[in-house]
């Protein structure tokens, strides 16, 4: 079936001869990201307090400031995974979300290295907890985990099965 | 598409190839254009954010109130924490002890139930000024209203003397969490707390009516401006105590000791 035409594209196309499981990879890549981002935001929404607080105990933005970017994660987060489960403007999406997860990790580092003692909050819940119970490496792991979806996204979007493809073509 | 024979194929793939190169100049007239719909998208994302962020604001202003500045016996000022054992006059050099907890909150059970006794004890023989700051933080993260509830039904029976006593009933029988009290049970414990006949009456209508509300929420503000940002906080004499160092009613009394002057 259309094995013929892809062999032949291969001739002329060069970048379309290499494998499609690199496709297969950015399309389990994007619906990793897409899914964690989308369920993380759901967690967050309907509790706003819970939210800014998660924000705030990072004690590294004014209070104020803290407050409105915890009402907006959620809401950013669920817009990002979305866009990645449909596989629209992949790229440019997957570089945000990369740089978004990046700063998680940021501000989980300097929240450990200053010695507070926090739970990330990254699917909802967060503020302090006891100094045993913190799990700033497990949290940094699985954020930089997010990233390296994003990082091969932001790489090489091209991926099976996406709006992008559809839409544009390429 | 099996039809398609080589040279179909190669025409196929060239004139896709120029359709690529032509959408590449002209800025995606090849399909749907692409800067269309990026501004489309970038737009209908913008406005979900920010009428998420309105939103959730509108439903944060919807939070029960009530009670205006209406505050319990002993309290100075909204924000302020609530001095219990009013009838205990503190010994000479007693320090404070500063008590932040939430209703709901399974880890204040915990710390109850361990120490509640011995804090009381101390309390009672003047050795201690205990003060409540009552929070509420747990409504919002359990997505129902039993903290305020709870913490409204407590000062309503600090009315009738009985805040001590209410609050024991509370955390002896404190839900699993998420599940949330009851209005009955609030009302049990009122009753088991020892309030009956006209102070229960003046009880009901003070929990009905919300009366010390806008005093919870004002706590809840005001400690996590002090920067207590978990439940149970133990602060002496205003410095947080490390729970796990306390953690039994011996190391406990010893400390309270320690800070009397």
């Amino acid at each position: 079936m259309s094995t013929s035409v892809d062999e032949v594209r291969a001739d002329t196309i060069p970048w379309y001869r290499r494998p499609r499981v690199l496709d297969v990879v950015g399309l389990l890549a994007r619906l990793f990201l897409g899914i964690v981002l989308v369920v993380a935001g759901f967690a967050k929404v309907g509790r706003p307090l819970t939210a800014q607080r998660a924000v705030q105990a990072y004690e590294i933005m004014p209070m104020g400031l803290a407050g409105y970017v915890g009402l907006a994660l959620p809401f950013l987060e669920i817009v990002l995974g979305a866009l990645l489960v449909l596989g629209l403007f992949t790229r440019p999406v997957a570089i945000v979300s990369t740089l978004l997860m990046v700063a998680f990790v940021i501000g989980i580092s300097q929240a450990w290295a200053r010695g507070l003692t926090i739970d990330c909050g990254c699917f909802g819940g967060g503020g302090q907890v006891g100094a045993a119970d913190t799990k700033y490496p497990q949290e940094i792991a699985r954020d930089a985990s997010f990233a390296a979806a994003g990082l091969w996204l932001w790489w090489r979007p091209r991926t099976l099965a996406a709006l992008d493809r559809v839409l544009f073509g390429h | 598409m099996a039809k398609n024979t080589t040279t179909q194929g190669k025409a196929a793939a060239g004139s896709r190839q120029a359709k690529i190169q032509a959408a590449r100049k002209s800025g995606g007239s090849g399909g749907a254009n692409k800067i269309v719909v990026a501004t489309v998208v970038l737009v209908v994302a913008i406005i979900a954010v920010v009428a998420g962020v309105v939103w959730t604001q509108a439903s944060q202003k919807n939070a029960i109130t009530g009670g205006g500045n209406a505050l319990p016996p002993g309290v100075t000022a909204l924000g302020a924490g609530f001095p219990a054992f009013p009838d205990v006059t503190p010994a000479p050099g007693a320090p404070t002890l500063d008590l932040y907890e939430d209703f709901q909150c399974p880890a204040c059970k915990a710390f109850e139930d361990q120490l509640g006794s011995t804090i009381e004890d101390l309390a009672k023989a003047g050795k201690v000024k205990v003060v409540y700051h009552v929070k509420n933080f747990l409504d919002d993260n359990l997505r129902n209203d039993w903290s305020t509830k709870a913490a409204n039904a407590a000062f309503c029976a600090a009315d009738a003397g009985k805040f001590q006593e209410f609050h024991d009933q509370a955390y002896a029988h404190q839900p699993s969490e998420g599940e949330g009290f009851t209005d009955a049970q609030l009302k049990s414990f009122a009753q088991a707390a020892g309030i009956s006949g006209a102070a229960l009456t003046t009880w009901q209508q003070c929990y009905d009516a919300g009366k010390y509300v806008d005093y919870v929420n004002s706590v809840e503000t005001k400690s996590f401006k002090d920067g207590v940002r978990g439940t149970p906080t133990v602060k002496l004499n205003g410095k947080e105590l490390d729970l796990q160092q306390v953690g039994t009613p011996e190391l406990f009394t010893q400390a309270i000791q320690n800070a009397t002057k």
